[in-house]
């Protein structure tokens, strides 16, 4: 399959409002957690979380409205689409959460009203990709994916494979992950929540959820700069649990092997791996036990969810715009929180940035489901 | 060339009076290993993609593509009560049946598959979605093999399900799980073609010129564009079979998985979802 070339990125997420002040922050170092309550239950919650500073109510059923046309049109702005290009926009959704918020919305008001019983919404799962569409012009097709935490890699997986197969000559991926009670609540009844999100560390309780909005314009065109390409990646299933992956690391090796092979590269080539990283108990080790399987040595590997959160269904787009971000500016990001090692699994995450050369790099996405996906990220000329 | 080696139908039309029909029979048939902690939607979903596999012995990395309209009703309706109504947190059961992946994790995981696992959706076109996106991984070499399936659940009473779906007194209602299974070439099975357009012209001139004077013809609900008048005057149409998100697949998946052996072409078009001509060979 061809390499597709990335050009255009938007984000708003924890770290500011739009994508290159999201890459700053993240070099910077910046964390920005905060406590969100909810007084309204039986028994009052208290999570960390990591919300866009958009001045919103988290609960606002209008905040995609105002958060995902912004995003979408950085994604495209300089690229340089025509008119005819834009209106046959192909926009591809990556989503865990879609449009339950507006859903929760209608039905907390509901029941506030005191109906007894109330025949509850739909999640409208087009909703996000129109209203992409709405922003830009675009008439084009929409897909929409819901595969968890791989949601929005899923997406941008399925756009590359039509532009390769000549069916697309421009897509527009998005992911989207906004606020929303049910996974707030969902997550924490699961008991995988924590205070802090610390990837690899021995410290390490649990993930940190987080919200953001993110958008890259893929092409088969370079555009004027030449700039980043996507080759290719890979998804598999992991039967192991739904929602813990194999502690014996095979299916994440299967994956990531499979990806090596589409895209044709050998071990070795692979210059830096952005680990999924979400600092579960369970989860980390069995991404670092899948790694050590395919790679002898590791190469430098970096999580960058201490910086936006889990952002869920949307943390592939996210993190693959704060990580081509970083390679644009010539480095590597370091994974904050990372202290200490853990005794057997062998994985010690960047503790400072590192220029980034020239050449391939992974990107790993491990969802609920066993929904595992690898995308590859290339850098420097052909 | 994609070949169509299998299909299965399920497709439950309610009376206004009934209760919702019990799976259990029929999930104990299709299930390897007795499945706990699933819903409503996951047990259309394992019946189904069991029912287009027996008999075929499918690849470890053979690939599951779930589309449908409107996802797990029963699940989110009972997360959202929990919240809201009684002020607790979703169960765990509840809250992880709400995801989209569950569903294809458990129908991956009783049929022995570790391929790539995809649910994709498309309002009123979710069929098509995933039959485009498996031919195209298909061609691509990605895998040899696709489960390609269409899963609608209804959440009872009827009246709140025809609300939520925005949908007038008196429709009938349907739940269904309609499946196929895809492989890339080879010699078994029937051919399976799907083409794409740009513009509803090239879709009607494609169909006018493939159709043979036996096939079967359904023009898509939804389909739209200059022509359609033409198409629906030259293959009138029959009668809409129930109310369900994707009655295409109902369609395709009910009568190849019946036996009918004419040919069968389905157009479908519009805006967000291009214009598309399946065409099953006799």
């Amino acid at each position: 399959m061809q390499s597709v070339h990335l050009r255009g990125m938007g984000l708003s997420c924890a770290l500011g409002m739009d994508a290159e002040r999201c890459v700053s922050g993240m070099l910077d170092g910046e964390l920005p957690r905060t406590a969100v309550r909810l007084d309204d239950l039986r028994e009052p919650v208290e999570i960390q979380y990591y919300r866009i500073p958009d001045g919103a109510d988290l609960s606002d059923p209008g905040r995609f409205e105002h958060l995902l046309p912004a995003v979408t049109r950085a994604a495209v702005e300089g690229a340089g689409l025509t008119a005819a290009e834009l209106e046959a926009l192909p926009v591809f959704v990556g989503s865990s959460c879609f449009s339950v918020g507006q859903a929760e919305h209608a039905y907390r008001s509901a029941f506030a009203r005191g109906a007894a019983t109330v025949p509850m919404p739909v999640c409208d799962y087009d909703h996000l990709a129109r209203l992409a569409q709405q922003a830009l012009g675009s008439r084009g097709e929409i897909w929409s994916y819901n595969t968890a935490c791989s949601s929005a890699a899923n997406a941008l997986l399925g756009a590359l494979r039509m532009l390769g197969l000549g069916r697309y000559r421009h897509a527009l991926v998005v992911g989207a992950e906004l606020a929303n009670r049910t996974t707030l609540l969902g997550f924490g009844g699961l008991q995988v929540l924590a205070d802090e999100v610390r990837p690899f560390d021995a410290a390490r309780r649990g993930m940190v959820l987080g919200e953001g909005v993110g958008a890259v314009l893929v092409s088969t065109q370079p555009g004027p700069a030449g700039g980043l390409r996507l080759r290719g990646g890979s998804n598999n299933c992991d039967t192991h649990n739904v929602t813990t992956a194999n502690p014996d690391g095979r299916s994440v090796a299967s994956v990531l092997r499979q990806a090596l092979a589409q895209t044709g590269l050998a071990p070795q080539e692979v210059r830096a791996i952005k680990a999924h990283g979400t600092a579960s108990p369970s989860g980390d080790p069995a991404e670092a036990a899948g790694l050590k399987q395919v790679f002898d040595s590791l190469p430098p590997l970096t999580a960058l969810k201490p910086y936006l959160g889990h952002t869920l269904g949307a943390c592939s787009i996210n993190e693959l715009v704060l990580f081509a971000g970083a390679l644009e500016r010539g480095v590597i990001p370091a994974t904050a929180g990372f202290e200490t090692a853990v005794t057997g699994l062998e994985v010690e995450p960047l503790r400072a940035v590192v220029p980034a050369p020239d050449g391939c790099y992974l990107l790993n996405h491990l969802g609920f489901g066993g929904n595992n996906t690898v995308l590859v990220l290339e850098k420097g000329a052909p | 060339m994609m070949r169509l080696a299998s299909a299965s139908h399920y497709l439950h039309t309610f009376r206004e009076d009934e209760t919702l029909p019990s799976l259990d029979a029929a999930l104990k048939e299709s299930c390897r290993e007795h499945v706990r902690r699933v819903d409503r939607f996951i047990k259309l979903a394992l019946i189904g993609s069991a029912r287009c596999a027996a008999h075929h012995t499918l690849r470890r990395d053979c690939a599951v593509y779930l589309g449908s309209g409107f996802g797990p009703i029963g699940s989110n309706i009972a997360a959202q009560e929990q919240m809201f109504r009684d002020h607790e947190t979703p169960s765990p059961y509840h809250f992880v049946n709400t995801l989209g992946s569950s569903a294809g994790f458990h129908v991956a995981k009783n049929l022995g598959l570790t391929g790539q696992n995809l649910f994709i959706t498309r309002r009123g076109a979710s069929f098509m979605a995933v039959l485009t996106a498996a031919a195209a991984d298909l061609a691509l070499g990605v895998m040899s093999q696709a489960l390609v399936g269409v899963v609608e659940e209804v959440n009872l009473p009827l009246e709140d399900h025809r609300r939520r779906r925005g949908l007038a007194p008196e429709t009938a209602v349907a739940e269904a799980s309609h499946w196929l299974l895809l492989e890339a070439g080879g010699s078994g099975g029937r051919p399976l073609e799907l083409r794409h357009f740009s513009a509803m012209a090239a879709l009607e001139a494609a169909l006018l010129s493939s159709a043979g004077p036996g096939d079967r013809v359904r023009l898509a609900q939804g389909l739209e564009g200059d022509g359609v008048e033409r198409l629906l005057r030259r293959f009138p149409q029959d009668p809409e079979p129930a109310g369900h998100d994707d009655l295409e697949a109902a369609w395709v998946c009910g009568l190849a998985a019946g036996g009918a052996q004419r040919g069968l072409s389905l157009a479908d078009g519009g805006p967000g979802r291009g214009y598309s001509l399946l065409h099953l060979g006799a």
